[in-house]
């Protein structure tokens, strides 16, 4: 499982496939107050990276990745 | 103190030539092979052994990877190995450790960037 | 021409000549996976090479073939006609490319246009999973991309891009994606994260975002601005696959001068500043991790694991660090036969020194050398020759070799001036001892001369499958043109001839095959009818007969029709109508070979151009040889060329008419004679004489060379005869006086007298005086022709 929905929270882990764009989307629709959890994220796919930045979700924690995280923090602006 | 040598595998002569002026030029001692057993002859026959080899993967006869593991079983001092491909594929790059690679060049190499290399694979400065 | 380059052009035309070959062999064998990996070798090693050299449009239509016969060698693609065929074209182009920049042009428009078509057409072969844009090296056409303005980046990296400007360069690269890439299993993102050289980037919505609701998340709404300190060539190289979502632009306000200055510089690493040095030796210490890393279940471990240690402590020490520790770690590694010692070792060491093992980037291809006009600094010297140990062939300039040639030739003339001499020294000085004296030198002179000349021609001897390995392609491409099957048979390859002769083959024989292809050998149906097998026969053969190289061109078509043959040359005014029934079958064949003679039906674009037999007939007389037709009706055409091995010395012969001296090449001449006068028959206006009972023809020189002058008799009454061969048939020429026989260098007539085509060429004799040499056949068939 490469996110877990644990109530307000996806964790996304190691790398995320393009499949999962759509059921984050879907989370993140009826959970407008859900926040994510990139800490153990390696990779995304570009689908769910654009999600995230449609959605612009409260981010928990940025990957430890520090060059991806500094694209994901360019790309989600925390609110 | 005397030159640090070089051999240059490759099929290309081309390749070969430009590798060895841009060597040569940097004080390097460069001998030539055209394939994988003709550098497993050079790498056993001479007397003082070779500081450093550069192979080209893909060659008739004996491609690099072979000679490579085959380099690595002989009883001789085992000094680097720069691998030199146009492939820049992760997987290639890790058959080419596997086999024994120091280091692993996308070619065309710029000549700074070889002699860079080079030096810190022979562990000097270049200046002779 | 810097000295890379000259090889480079060499070692690629000999790649170029394998790739052809290979590529017709897998014509007959296509599901030979050795001769498709040989191919695909060729192709990439040519690649690769030409990628030494700033030439794009050659290595892109290279790279466009490799990552065709990658499709082929990995199955995905099945090897077909239409694959050879482009293949086939794009060879063409590459060699091509070589003649052009050869001359030190570079390619023109035309060409980089045609280098693009030759490459999407080469592309569009590959199955359309693996790409899904033929075009390559082409960015923002299809859809105009914007590129930020630099006011737009952030603070930060405006500044760091100007700063790396001001030092090599650096591009400000958008990737703008297809909106339906997610479906072709690309993630644009990862692709954005691997950009080469990545200094910088960031993700921006196209557009803004529509409610969440409303989100189509299959669909890319994003673009990618990236700055990158690679090379604008690898940057276009990386994204060569969607070169249509890619706009660059290079910021490089000095770049341009560093290219030299980075030439002169000696290449070395002490010159660089120390962050350079630091860099690569971290990169170099993390490809050693990566080694380490790797399976250890391998018979050459040990080897591994000492290259590594070696390749450790080299790069510390190069770096001033002293690897404390490294041996013992090895030694234990050894002892193991396991990398972890190692590993732990470079762990611990690079934490104590606070060295960060980030991930070895792949270093920049790009151009590394000026173009080839230019010299470089960091060439070999031009006498300097890479060895090539396994083989004793030494590759010489051509230049060089004429060079010697033309040497050793003036010295054959000049040791003629020797009897000369001689002469002169007896009866002239009446020093006769001095004359033997002279003679006898003469005769070691002679012998050595004779003998270089023996070893230069040698060296000049080239195989005739230099011209006959063209003729699978022709015999191919014209086949399939024609629609007719035709089975090549090339017999004596290996035979040998003077590199002139093989040279001038060439054009004669295309022009034979073509005419057997086009109008000797049937269409299926047509062979069928005649009870003939549907495949056509065409062989090649050569050999050496004596000192003549024979060359026999044969087909089993349908052969000549001598009657149409005379009905066609009465025709086009060749033939008089009382002529027509006089003639021999065997005359009317070798009317092919006249000039403005054609029997094709159809002027078809192969044979036709209004150029006949009579260039292949003018061809080989040049080259002081002959050619033979022999035809049989529905069984097939046979021509026999032969010529000389060598053409570089001539032996002529010296004869005299009114008062001038002219020379007649030797193997023309059958012998000498001298014919009383009374033996000497008019009919009606024409002079003949009996030899052996052969009537011979008699013509006197002063006739064909329109010198009002009879010729003159000796003391006897006896006419000197110089019988040639001309076609065949013996004629007897009537000249003045016959004079030595001598070795001569045949040169070409200078400037516009070289259009005179009575004259062969001219040549220098031993006492410095210039000899004309006729050309016999020329002359005779201007008499015969406008006199007839």
């Amino acid at each position: 499982m490469a996110i877990q929905y644990k109530g307000l929270t996806a964790a996304l882990i190691d790398i995320v496939a393009v499949e999962e764009a759509e059921g984050l989307l879907q989370w993140l629709l009826t959970n407008p107050d859900g926040a994510v959890d990139l800490s153990g994220c390696k990779h995304l796919h570009a689908a769910v990276l654009q999600v995230l930045m449609a959605g612009q979700p409260k981010v928990n924690a940025w990957p430890e990745d520090e060059g991806l995280a500094v694209w994901l923090k360019e790309a989600i602006k925390t609110r | 103190m005397s030159k640090k040598r070089v051999l240059v595998i490759d099929d290309s002569a081309t390749v070969r030539m430009y590798h060895r002026s841009v060597l040569e030029a940097a004080g390097y001692e460069v001998s030539e092979a055209i394939n994988g057993i003709e550098a497993l002859e050079k790498a056993l026959a001479v007397q003082e052994p070779f500081d450093l080899y550069i192979v080209d993967i893909n060659m008739p006869k004996m491609d690099g990877y072979s000679f490579l593991r085959q380099l690595r079983q002989q009883p001789i001092p085992q000094v680097p190995a720069i691998v030199v491909s146009t492939e820049s594929k992760t997987h290639d790059k890790a058959q080419a450790y596997e086999a024994g690679a120091n280091f692993y060049l996308v070619k065309p190499i710029r000549p700074d960037d070889l002699v860079a290399y080079v030096c810190l694979l022979i562990g000097q400065g270049g200046h002779q | 021409m810097n000295p890379l380059f000259s090889q480079f052009l060499l070692e690629g035309r000999e790649l170029l000549q394998t790739i052809s070959e290979k590529l017709l062999a897998l014509e007959k064998e296509p599901e030979s996976q050795e001769l498709i990996t040989e191919l695909f070798r060729a192709v990439h090693t040519l690649k690769g090479t030409s990628g030494l050299f700033e030439i794009p449009e050659m290595t892109n239509v290279l790279h466009s073939s490799e990552d065709l016969m990658d499709a082929v060698r990995d199955g995905r693609l099945a090897y077909s006609q239409e694959l050879a065929d482009r293949l086939l074209d794009a060879m063409d182009f590459v060699s091509l490319l070589f003649d052009i920049l050869e001359t030190g042009e570079g390619p023109d428009p035309n060409q980089i246009e045609l280098a693009k078509e030759l490459s999407s057409s080469l592309r569009d072969l590959i199955p359309v999973t693996d790409l899904q844009s033929g075009e390559t090296d082409s960015q923002g056409e299809a859809r105009d991309i914007k590129l930020p303005a630099l006011s737009d980046l952030p603070e930060d990296v405006r500044l760091r891009a100007l700063s790396e400007a001001g030092t090599g360069g650096v591009n400000l690269i958008v990737y703008s994606p297809d909106e339906g890439c997610f479906f072709k299993g690309e993630d644009p993102f990862y692709q954005a994260l691997n950009i080469p050289g990545l200094l910088w980037g960031r993700v921006v919505p196209r557009t803004t975002w529509p409610p969440l609701s409303d989100l189509d998340c299959y669909r890319c709404m994003i673009d990618f601005q990236a700055l990158s300190k690679a090379p604008r060539g690898e940057v276009l190289e990386y994204f060569r696959y969607v070169p249509n979502e890619v706009a660059i632009m290079t910021l490089s306000p000095t770049a341009q001068s560093s290219t030299a200055d980075r030439q002169d510089e000696r290449p070395t690493y002490a010159t660089k500043d120390t962050g350079f040095q630091r860099d690569k030796a971290y990169e170099t210490i993390a490809v050693q991790a990566e080694v380490l890393n790797q399976p250890e279940d391998v018979a050459y471990l040990s080897g591994r694991l000492q290259s590594v240690a070696k390749a450790l402590s080299n790069c510390l020490s190069a770096l001033g660090q002293d690897p404390e520790g490294l041996n013992e770690a090895l030694a234990q590694a050894l002892q193991g036969q396991s990398s972890q010692p190692l590993r732990d070792w470079l762990s611990a060491y690079c934490e104590q020194r606070g060295i960060e093992l980030k991930p070895a980037k792949t270093t920049a291809p790009e151009p590394v050398l000026a173009p080839p006009t230019s010299t470089d600094t960091t060439q070999a010297p031009a006498d300097r020759r890479p060895e090539t140990p396994t083989t004793k062939v030494l590759k010489v300039d051509q230049a060089k070799v004429d060079r010697l040639m033309n040497l050793i030739g003036e010295l054959v003339v000049a040791k003629n001036a020797l009897p000369y001499l001689a002469s002169r020294a007896e009866n002239q000085y009446g020093v006769r001892e001095l004359s033997r004296e002279i003679k006898a030198q003469y005769a070691v002179i002679n012998r050595i001369a004779d003998e270089m000349q023996d070893a230069i021609m040698q060296v000049r001897m080239m195989p005739v499958s230099l011209v006959f390995q063209r003729f699978q392609r022709l015999v191919r491409d014209l086949s399939r043109k024609l629609n007719k099957d035709v089975e090549l048979i090339i017999e004596g390859e290996e035979t040998e001839a003077d590199k002139n002769i093989i040279e001038a083959l060439a054009d004669p024989l295309i022009h034979i095959i073509r005419n057997s292809l086009d109008h000797g050998l049937e269409d299926r149906q047509q062979r069928q009818e005649a009870g003939k097998s549907p495949t056509g026969r065409l062989m090649i053969s050569a050999r050496q007969e004596s000192d003549h190289l024979v060359i026999e061109v044969s087909d089993d078509g349908k052969g000549i029709d001598p009657a149409v043959i005379k009905q066609k040359a009465y025709e086009r005014g060749l033939l008089t109508e009382e002529r027509i029934d006089k003639i021999s079958d065997r005359e009317a064949l070798n009317l092919i070979f006249a000039p403005g003679f054609s029997t094709a039906e159809a002027v078809t674009d192969l044979s036709g151009r209004g150029v006949g037999m009579d260039v292949v007939r003018s061809t080989i007389d040049r080259l002081g040889g002959t050619v033979h037709i022999h035809s049989e009706v529905n069984r097939g055409t046979r021509i026999r060329l032969t010529l000389p091995l060598s053409m570089a010395v001539s032996n002529v012969m010296i004869i005299e008419s009114d008062h001038q001296i002219f020379g007649v090449p030797m193997e023309l001449v059958v012998e000498t004679v001298r014919v009383p006068r009374r033996a000497i028959h008019s009919i009606k206006k024409r002079q003949t004489t009996v030899m052996r009972g052969r009537v011979v023809p008699l013509i006197a020189l002063n006739t064909l060379l329109d010198i009002p002058a009879a010729p003159i008799a000796n003391d006897e009454d006896e006419l000197a005869t110089l019988v040639v061969r001309i076609g065949n048939e013996p004629v007897g020429i009537l000249v003045d006086n016959f004079r030595e026989t001598v070795d001569v260098i045949l040169k070409p007539m200078p400037g516009d007298l070289g259009r005179l085509s009575f004259y062969a060429g001219t040549a220098l004799l031993g006492d410095g005086s210039v000899l004309m040499v006729l050309n016999l056949k020329e002359l005779f068939r201007w008499q015969f022709n406008t006199k007839d």
